[in-house]
C-alpha cells in the first residue's frame, strides 16, 4: 500500500473543500462552509495497478486574517492549487501559496485546478492568463466541484505524478 | 593518395626505432610492460577505479600507522571533534537523529533512577500519613508482600489501551497501527493520525516556539491519546484510563526500537507502508490493559446492615442483661425489705418488671427502690395486698406510731417483746399498759427497771382505782358494808396515786363516772345519778382525798353492750396540768 499526502491550498472560496467532496463522497453542497484549520479526508484509488491511499488534506482558504500554516504541508506528496475563475484576485493568492509551497518543502508535484467552471461565464480570468501559466511549465486543469468536471482527473492526474 | 617521400620515410623509421628504444628503455627503467603501464594510467585518470583501489588498502594502511604510531587518537581527535562541531553547526538535528537511539535509553535509565528516587521519597511521605484508607492499603501491601508505595498507585493504574498507531512525522501518514481485537468501535486510523499529526502541528505551531517541545497528550473525555515522539514517527496510544508510568517507558522504548528496525525506510519514506505494516509486533506489544481483577463485590451494604443488626442484636442483649440484673436487684430490695412479700414476679424480655405480693403499709413503698436500681417507673408494676407484718422493725414502728415515746424513751422489740427504757411520766407510762396490746407482734411489754420503780407502784394503783366499780340498786344511794370496805380500799389506792402524782409535772384527777340511763324519768335519772357521784366525792373529801382534783360525771348508758352497768359508779384516773384544775 502506497500513502500520499496531498494539499488542497488556496484562497478563500475558491472551492477546495467542495472538490473534495465530490472526489471522496460524489457529492456537492450549495452550502458554504468555511473551512477551519484543516480537514482530513482519504480516498483510495487504483493507478497502473497500485493502490493509492490519498491522505487530502483540506486546509482553510487564505485571507488576510489567516495564513496556512507551514507545519500543515511538511511532508506532501503533491498539492493543488485551486483558483476561482470568477475572482482573479484568487489566482494572486494561489500563485503567491505555491511559491511559499516552494520555499517550505521544494519541488513537488502540483497541478492548478481553476474552480467554478459551470460559471465560465462569469469568470474574470481569461484564456490568456491560463496561457500564461502553462507556458511557465504549470499544469493547469478546468474543474468544476458542482458538476465533478475533471475533478476526478485531476486527482488521477496528480497522483499519477506522485509516483513518477 | 600522396606517395610517401624517401625522407619521410626514413623519420618515421627512426621515430618507430625510437620509440622501440624508449619502450625497452621504460621496460629496463620501471621494470613494467607497457600495457601494466597503461592499466595505471588507466586507473589514474578513473577516480572511481582509483577510489576504490585505495579503499582496499586503506584499512590495512590506517591499522599499520595505528601500530606503528604514526597516526595516534590524540592527532585524530582534535579533527573528530572539529567535524561533529561543523556537524552540530549545520545541522544540529542530524546528529540528534544519529544519537536518538543511543541518547534515549541513556535518558531514560537516568529519568527512571530519579523516578524511582521520587517513589521512594513518595513512599516515606505516604509512610508517615494516615487515612483509613491507606490503613487498608497498608494492610493490602503487608499481606501481598508488595512495596506500600506501590499498591497506593496501583489504585490509579487501570487502564486500556484501544488502538496504537505508528506515523510518519513529516507527513502524518499512517504507518502502520494495531487495535484491541476486543475493540469494535475503532477509528479509521488513517485519519486519525493525519488528524493527529494537524493537531500536533497545529498545537506546536501556535504554542511553542522550541522544536523540543511537543504535544504529549491529548484528553478526549476519558479517552487519552499519548503521543512518543522519534526523529521520524511518532508512535500514538489510545488509552482509557491511567497508564502507570511503565507504559510511557514501553512507547519510549518502542519508538526506539522502530527506529532502529526501520531506520532506513523511515528516513526515505516515499508512502510505501508495506514495510510497517508488516511488522506490527512491536505495536502489539503496547496494546496493553490492565483491568480492575474482577473482584467479587463485597456485599457492602449486606454486610453494613449485618453489621446494624449484630449492633442492634448485641444492644438488645446488653438491654435484656442489663434489665435482667436491674429486676433481680429489685427482686432482691423487694425481698429484702420488712412488711414486703413477694409471691410473684415477671421480667418479660419487651414488657414491664410485674410483683405480685403483700405490703404492709408501713414498709417502704416498692416504687421507692426503682430509681436506685435505674428502673424506669413506666417499666415496673406492682400489685401488693396490705397485710400486717409482724417483723420486728415493722412491730417497733408500728408500736412507735400508737405510743408515741418521747425522746428520753427507748424502744426495741424482740421475740415478741416490747422493751421499753429510759425516762418517761407516769401518763406516758399509763398508755404503755393500757395499749401495747393493741400492738399486733407484741406479746409482752418489758419495762426497765428504774422506770418501773418510778412509776410502777401508781400506775398499778390507777390500774386498781379503776377497776372499782359500785353497783346500787333502785334509787340506793347508800353503800353497804361490803362497799364500804371496797371503799376504804379505794380512798388508801387514790391517796397512793396523789402521793406520788403531786410530784409530777402533770396533777393527776379523779373522775367519778357515775353511770345511768334513758329509761323512765331522765331528769330523775340524772339526778340521781349525780347524787351518787357528789356523794362519792363527799365521803373521799371527808377522807382527806382535796376537792380539786374530784370530779363529778353523770354518763348516760346507750347501749346494753356497755361494760358498766347501769346505777354503778366508777373512777377515772385523768393527768392534767395543774394550772387547768
Amino acid at each position: 500500500m502506497i500513502k500520499k499526502k496531498v494539499c488542497m491550498l488556496g484562497s478563500f472560496a475558491v472551492g477546495k473543500t467542495s472538490l473534495v467532496q465530490r472526489f471522496v463522497n460524489s457529492i456537492f453542497s450549495e452550502k458554504y462552509h468555511t473551512t477551519i484549520g484543516v480537514k482530513i479526508d482519504q480516498k483510495r484509488i487504483q493507478i497502473d495497478n497500485k493502490d493509492v491511499n490519498l491522505m487530502l488534506w483540506d486546509i482553510h482558504g487564505e485571507d488576510e486574517f489567516q495564513k496556512v500554516k507551514p507545519a500543515y504541508i511538511m511532508g506532501s506528496s503533491g498539492y493543488f492549487i485551486v483558483i476561482d475563475g470568477t475572482r482573479r484576485n484568487s489566482m494572486e493568492t494561489g500563485l503567491e501559496l505555491q511559491k511559499m509551497v516552494v520555499k517550505t518543502i521544494g519541488k513537488v508535484p502540483f497541478i492548478i485546478l481553476i474552480n467554478k467552471a459551470d460559471l465560465k461565464k462569469q469568470w474574470e480570468i481569461t484564456d490568456e492568463d491560463i496561457q500564461q501559466l502553462k507556458t511557465q511549465g504549470t499544469e493547469v486543469m478546468l474543474t468544476s466541484a458542482k458538476t465533478g468536471d475533471a475533478v476526478e482527473e485531476a486527482f488521477i492526474q496528480l497522483t499519477r505524478q506522485m509516483l513518477k | 593518395m600522396k606517395p610517401m617521400s624517401k625522407e619521410d620515410a626514413n623519420k618515421k623509421l627512426l621515430k618507430a626505432i625510437a620509440a622501440e628504444q624508449l619502450n625497452e628503455l621504460r621496460e629496463i627503467l620501471t621494470g613494467l610492460e607497457r600495457e601494466e603501464l597503461q592499466q595505471l594510467n588507466t586507473l589514474i585518470k578513473d577516480p572511481e577505479a582509483f577510489a576504490e583501489e585505495i579503499r582496499k588498502l586503506l584499512p590495512l594502511s590506517i591499522r599499520k600507522m595505528v601500530d606503528a604510531g604514526d597516526l595516534t587518537m590524540e592527532s585524530l581527535l582534535p579533527l573528530i571533534e572539529e567535524a561533529i562541531r561543523e556537524s552540530i553547526r549545520k545541522n544540529p538535528e542530524k546528529l540528534a537523529d544519529i544519537l536518538f537511539p543511543i541518547m534515549m535509553p541513556a535518558i531514560r535509565k537516568a529519568v527512571t533512577s530519579d523516578i524511582k528516587q521520587m517513589l521512594d521519597s513518595l513512599n516515606n511521605t505516604l509512610e508517615h500519613n494516615f487515612s483509613f484508607k491507606r490503613l487498608g492499603w497498608r494492610m493490602q501491601a503487608l499481606f501481598s508482600g508488595r512495596k506500600y508505595s506501590e499498591v497506593v498507585l496501583s489504585h490509579a493504574y487501570i487502564y486500556q489501551v484501544k488502538q496504537v498507531f505508528l506515523i510518519h512525522k513529516t507527513t502524518g501518514l499512517l504507518l502502520a497501527q494495531a487495535a484491541d481485537e476486543q475493540q469494535s468501535n475503532v477509528a479509521n486510523a488513517d485519519m486519525v493520525s493525519s488528524m493527529l499529526s494537524a493537531i500536533k502541528d497545529f498545537v506546536q505551531d501556535s504554542f511553542s516556539n522550541k522544536k523540543e517541545n511537543t504535544l504529549e497528550e491529548i484528553n478526549v473525555g476519558r479517552t487519552r491519546i499519548l503521543l512518543e515522539q522519534g526523529p521520524y514517527a511518532i508512535l500514538a496510544s489510545v488509552v482509557e484510563g491511567n497508564v502507570p508510568k511503565a507504559y510511557h517507558d514501553l512507547l519510549k522504548e518502542t519508538i526506539e526500537g522502530i527506529h532502529i528496525s526501520f531506520y532506513r525506510e523511515l528516513e526515505h519514506f516515499g508512502g510505501d507502508v508495506t514495510p510497517f505494516e508488516e511488522e506490527t509486533h512491536l505495536l502489539k506489544q503496547c496494546l496493553q490493559k490492565e483491568q480492575k481483577p474482577q473482584k467479587k463485590r463485597k456485599p457492602v451494604f449486606a454486610i453494613f446492615l449485618l453489621l446494624i443488626i449484630m449492633a442492634l442484636l448485641v444492644f438488645g442483649i446488653y438491654l435484656g442483661v442489663d434489665k435482667h440484673f436491674r429486676y433481680n436487684h429489685l427482686l432482691n430490695d423487694l425481698r429484702n425489705t420488712p412488711g414486703v412479700v413477694v409471691t410473684r414476679s415477671d421480667n418479660s424480655l419487651f414488657g414491664k418488671m410485674t410483683f405480685y405480693g403483700l405490703r404492709d403499709p408501713l414498709s417502704p413503698k416498692p416504687s421507692s427502690f426503682l430509681k436506685k436500681n435505674r428502673v424506669k417507673p413506666k417499666t415496673a408494676q406492682f400489685n401488693f395486698k396490705p397485710y400486717i407484718s409482724v417483723d420486728s422493725p415493722l412491730v417497733l414502728q408500728r408500736a412507735q406510731q400508737l405510743l408515741k415515746p418521747p425522746p428520753t424513751i427507748k424502744m426495741r422489740f424482740q421475740n415478741g417483746v416490747l422493751f421499753v427504757s429510759g425516762t418517761a411520766d407516769t401518763t406516758w407510762m399509763k398508755t404503755v399498759y393500757e395499749k401495747y396490746p393493741m400492738i399486733v407482734g407484741v406479746e409482752k411489754l418489758s419495762v426497765s427497771a428504774s422506770l418501773e420503780k418510778k412509776n410502777g407502784k401508781v400506775i398499778d394503783n390507777i390500774l386498781a382505782i379503776e377497776k372499782h366499780v359500785f353497783h346500787f340498786k333502785y334509787n340506793v344511794f347508800e353503800l353497804d358494808s361490803t362497799q364500804a370496805k371496797e371503799f376504804d380500799k379505794l380512798i388508801k389506792e387514790v391517796k397512793n396515786v396523789l402521793n406520788f402524782s403531786f410530784k409530777q409535772d402533770s396533777v393527776p384527777v379523779i373522775v367519778v363516772n357515775s353511770f345511768t340511763s334513758y329509761a323512765g324519768n331522765v331528769e330523775g335519772n340524772k339526778y340521781i345519778a349525780q347524787h351518787r357521784a357528789e356523794q362519792f366525792i363527799n365521803r373521799m373529801i371527808h377522807h382527806g382525798i382535796p376537792q380539786e382534783v374530784l370530779v363529778p360525771k353523770v354518763r348516760f348508758i346507750e347501749n346494753f353492750n356497755h361494760q358498766f352497768e347501769n346505777r354503778s359508779v366508777s373512777f377515772q384516773v385523768k393527768y392534767v396540768k395543774p394550772e387547768s384544775l
